[in-house]
């Protein structure tokens, strides 16, 4: 049989394409090659972070902070009804966030992306260093400033993928785990996919397929011919013991890597993007399937930035380091949709798409039912690297 | 670098410690106590003056064995430290070091020789305070000198607890009864096979008789076939319920001392990935390896109890085996010695079997009701793993149960509560535990003052 849609990969993204799609009607299957959430959508720092994120700022990527701003004002209302979309308590906070200044110059530059963000429709707005302290008592006496957005927060990474399993399995869609992707090539006017379950081969048909395979999805691609440009990132996260709850918002730092926040349970949850390091394989490769090492000076360069803001947190300990791999993008923005050289191959993938992942989830689906991108995200096609698959010869 | 890291200074690694040092191997020994000895020779702290410390003929060897460690000056001896991650980097290891000698270590090779720790029960009452484990009450007695509370019940399948019952008597403590489950025609059945093969190694089984001979004459009721129920008490332990002949007895106690085994220590072999498997009888993870004590991933060797419990004189055996491998590997030593070691390691087998077969609390394992909490870091009960492992498919792993309901996501990481929902899990599938993927191990082995990592 030919299946309408198969999605690769039971992260986020694949979920949420496949309830989408399920409610549908196009009962799509799903192939995981672990267990469902056993990616980055399960090992995130869960920031639903809407502001234009530290490394927009960075010297020469000025261009895609405005860009990334539309799709975040719509990431806003997809999270703000996502509770009540899948019918279910799904730990999501959005009671603000505060992106730190320390300095003169932070202070400089989160007021200039205040203006920017303002401009394109984005309420935020600048506390100085005392107001900043009113919402935070325990800040550090030298922050200076901070840019606020009433609507940022967090969620738990470690319920969403899952809730969206069981709602597309309960609208029709079929998920499996411990089904690995070996081989998918095209097939007549659809695709023919290779599939490893317990120790057997078997290989379905489907007329679209969508790759839904995180930091794999490059090197899958690779295999078939085709140039995706996303690159590995391999991060870090820590956790400490429990305490008081005392932070109900999301801090960032506009001058330093740095994401924090405190979970239901009192933990705190620091990280913002420090490097790990990934495991090699033989030929020198990263290996996408091995956890990264931990970089011992970002682990304490992480933690440092984060006593710095916060110094109540030199009093706790930390009980769980953990690494995960992610990808970004030749340009930093999702690449989401149809592969131009490959009619009926969609994609979804680059980075903070935990933020993004429940909205791309929705359009991706979209441009599949409708047979068309949606136009919202127009911007984040595909189709904008098409030129590096210019001399791939179809298969 | 360093040629050496050994983790853990009981009698597998300073064992271990006497073949590399004298193999002219630059070693490093850390260990989380602050002095060496291991559990079972848990030294008093340096001040305290005690008389006859453990005295007994069969602490002899690990006396002296201790006494060579102590003061061999080649040695590089970093107590009061604890390693908290472990990593191999191209040829060789990075140890992440907390504590008083707090920072990285790189190795060529390292030996885990952690030891193991007493199996946490979940049963009603259990996290009343008073309510020990036998190795607690043990510790605080070999080292601090300090009776736990009394009167003291001692309970569960493992005979280390005749042990602990003599120790406390000679500290003067009132010992209200010994609890053991299994009853005697129980566990005559168990360890005939191995008795006539455990009767080469005499000695610990000598000093069972003398320690049961001892226990009468104190008088104190030594019940085989009691099952601990539970325990209670209004904010503190104030008695054991146990079934006895089909009824339900109370025992008043001040503290209750209890023993279903040990666990090995697996969290730093789990953190570098090294291959491990469901340990018997009382359950946990020992670390896999061959003949020469390597384990699955080169470089890296384990000795002792992480690698099954099975009492001090396999730690110094297997300590010894590794401690040649590891010259041998590093090719600074003439293969000799290691038959002879191999050979002693051998011979003891028939008395662990004969131990654990003794010791094997499977049909008499306590119940827990549903209110009973399996996890005590986060407060989780048996009702809620039950009713977060219904709602997942039945192949969900560990760590699909934990990160729905935090069952170890605490202080402890799991070491507490893994093995009782791996052996739930097992349960539901009808498999067995080893079939059954456990919780990913990661950095700090022991959570880490966050002051001390930014310094
Ligand atoms: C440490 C860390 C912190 C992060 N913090 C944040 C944050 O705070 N906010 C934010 O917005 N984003 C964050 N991210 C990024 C975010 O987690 C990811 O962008 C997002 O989870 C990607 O989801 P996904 O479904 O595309 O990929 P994944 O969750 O990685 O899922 C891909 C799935 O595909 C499966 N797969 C791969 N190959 C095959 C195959 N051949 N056959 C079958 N299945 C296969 C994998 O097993 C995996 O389950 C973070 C990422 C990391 C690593
Ligand atoms: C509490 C307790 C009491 C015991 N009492 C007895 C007894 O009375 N009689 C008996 O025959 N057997 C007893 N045993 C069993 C006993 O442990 C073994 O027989 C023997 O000591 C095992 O030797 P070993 O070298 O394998 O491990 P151990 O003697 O346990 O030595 C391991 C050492 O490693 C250290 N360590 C572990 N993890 C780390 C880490 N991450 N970082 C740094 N250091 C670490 C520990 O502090 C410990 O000192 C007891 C076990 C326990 C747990």
């Amino acid at each position: 049989m030919t299946h309408e849609v198969l999605i690769i990969g039971g992260g986020l993204l694949g979920c949420a394409a496949a309830w989408h799609l399920a409610r549908a009607g196009l009962a799509p299957r799903l192939i995981e090659a672990r267990g469902i959430n056993a990616g980055a959508s399960g090992q995130n720092a869960g920031s639903l972070h809407f502001q234009i994120e530290r490394r927009f700022l960075e010297p020469g990527a000025s261009g895609q902070g405005a860009d990334i701003v539309r799709l975040n004002r719509l990431a806003i209302e997809e999270w703000a009804g996502l509770e009540e979309q899948l019918s279910r308590p799904l730990d999501i906070h959005m009671h603000g966030g505060l992106m730190l200044a320390e300095s003169e110059a932070d202070l400089a530059l989160l007021a200039s992306k205040v203006a920017r963000e303002n401009e394109l429709g984005l309420p935020t707005q600048l506390l100085s260093g005392a107001e900043a302290r009113d919402l935070v008592p325990r800040l550090a006496p030298h922050v200076c400033g901070a840019a606020w957005l009433a609507r940022e927060g967090h969620a738990n990474p470690r319920i969403l993928a899952d809730a969206f399993a069981h709602a597309a399995r309960a609208s029709g869609a079929v998920i499996e785990t411990d089904s690995r992707l070996l081989d998918l090539h095209r097939d007549g006017h659809g695709w023919q996919a290779t599939i490893e379950q317990a120790g057997q081969i078997s290989t379905a048909r489907a007329r679209h397929v969508i790759l839904a395979t995180g930091h794999w999805t490059a090197r899958i691609a690779a295999r078939m011919g085709l140039n995706i440009p996303l690159y590995l990132a391999p991060l870090m996260m820590s956790v400490t013991d429990r305490t008081a709850p005392f932070l109900p918002y999301l801090i960032q730092h506009v001058g330093k890597r740095l994401s924090m926040k405190q979970t239901d349970d009192g933990n705190m949850v620091i990280g913002g993007g420090w490097a790990s390091a990934p495991q090699r394989m033989a030929d020198g490769m990263p290996d996408l399937d091995a956890p990264p090492h931990l970089v011992p000076d970002n682990l304490r360069a992480n933690l440092a930035v984060a006593a710095s803001v916060l110094p109540c947190l030199r009093g706790r300990s930390l009980i769980r380091s953990w690494t995960g791999m992610t990808c970004i993008s030749a340009d930093q923005l999702p690449v989401v949709g149809q592969v131009p050289a490959a009619p009926g191959l969609y994609i979804a993938a680059g980075g903070s798409m935990f933020t993004l992942g429940p909205l791309l989830a929705r359009m991706l689906a979209r441009s599949i039912i409708e047979r068309a991108m949606p136009e919202e995200i127009a911007l984040f096609s595909a189709a904008r690297f098409a030129h590096l698959n210019a001399f791939v010869v179809p298969s | 670098m360093i040629d050496i890291a050994i983790i853990g200074g009981g009698p597998a690694g300073q064992a271990a410690a006497r073949q590399t040092l004298g193999a002219g191997l630059s070693t490093t020994m850390i260990d989380e106590q602050a002095r060496p000895g291991g559990q079972i020779l848990r030294q008093p702290p340096a001040a305290f003056a005690v008389k006859g410390w453990m005295a007994g003929r069969l602490y002899r060897p690990l006396r002296r064995l201790l006494a060579q460690t102590e003061a061999d000056i080649r040695l590089d001896w970093r107590g009061g430290t604890s390693v908290a991650g472990i990593e191999r980097i191209e040829d060789h290891f990075r140890l992440t070091l907390s504590g008083a000698h707090g920072g990285t270590l790189l190795a060529r090779r390292v030996l885990i020789a952690a030891g193991c720790y007493d199996m946490p029960v979940a049963m009603p009452g259990w996290t009343l305070p008073g309510v020990m484990s036998a190795g607690a009450v043990q510790t605080l007695l070999k080292s601090q000198q300090v009776v736990a509370g009394q009167p003291i019940v001692l309970l569960g399948s493992h005979p280390l607890l005749l042990v602990l019952a003599t120790q406390l008597l000679d500290a003067g403590a009132e010992v209200a009864a010994v609890l053991m489950p299994q009853t005697y025609g129980r566990m005559a059945r168990a360890v005939l096979p191995y008795l006539a093969g455990a009767i080469f190694t005499p000695g610990p089984l000598i000093a069972a008789g003398a320690a049961m001979a001892r226990l009468r004459r104190a008088g104190v009721p030594m019940m085989m076939g009691a099952r601990p129920i539970g325990f209670t008490g209004d904010g503190r332990l104030e008695a054991v319920d146990y079934a006895w002949r089909g009824q339900v007895q109370r025992i008043a106690a001040q503290a209750a001392a209890v023993s279903y085994g040990f666990l090995p220590q697996s969290d730093l072999p789990r953190q570098i990935g090294a291959a491990v498997r469901w340990a018997r009888p009382a359950g946990g993870w020992e670390t896999v390896c061959d003949g020469a004590m390597r384990s699955s991933i080169p470089g890296l060797y384990v000795a002792g109890e992480t690698t099954g419990v099975a009492g001090a004189d396999a730690a110094m055996a297997e300590g010894e085996i590794a401690g040649i491998a590891m010259a041998l590997d590093a090719g600074v030593r003439p293969p000799s010695g290691m038959a002879r070691a191999q050979a002693r390691r051998a011979r003891l087998q028939p008395f662990i079997d004969l131990l654990r077969a003794a010791a094997d609390p499977g049909e008499v394992w306590p119940q827990a009701t549903p209110e009973t909490l399996l996890c005590r870091c986060e407060d989780i009960s048996v009702a809620q793993v039950e009713a977060t492992m219904a709602q997942l498919s039945p192949m969900a792993d560990a760590s699909a149960v934990k990160h729905r309901c935090r069952i170890g996501m605490g202080l402890c990481q799991g070491r507490s509560c893994e093995h009782a929902l791996v052996r739930r899990i097992a349960a539901a599938r009808g498999c067995d535990p080893d079939a059954v993927t456990p919780f990913r191990m990661r950095f700090p082995a022991r959570p880490i003052p966050i002051d001390e990592i930014i310094g």
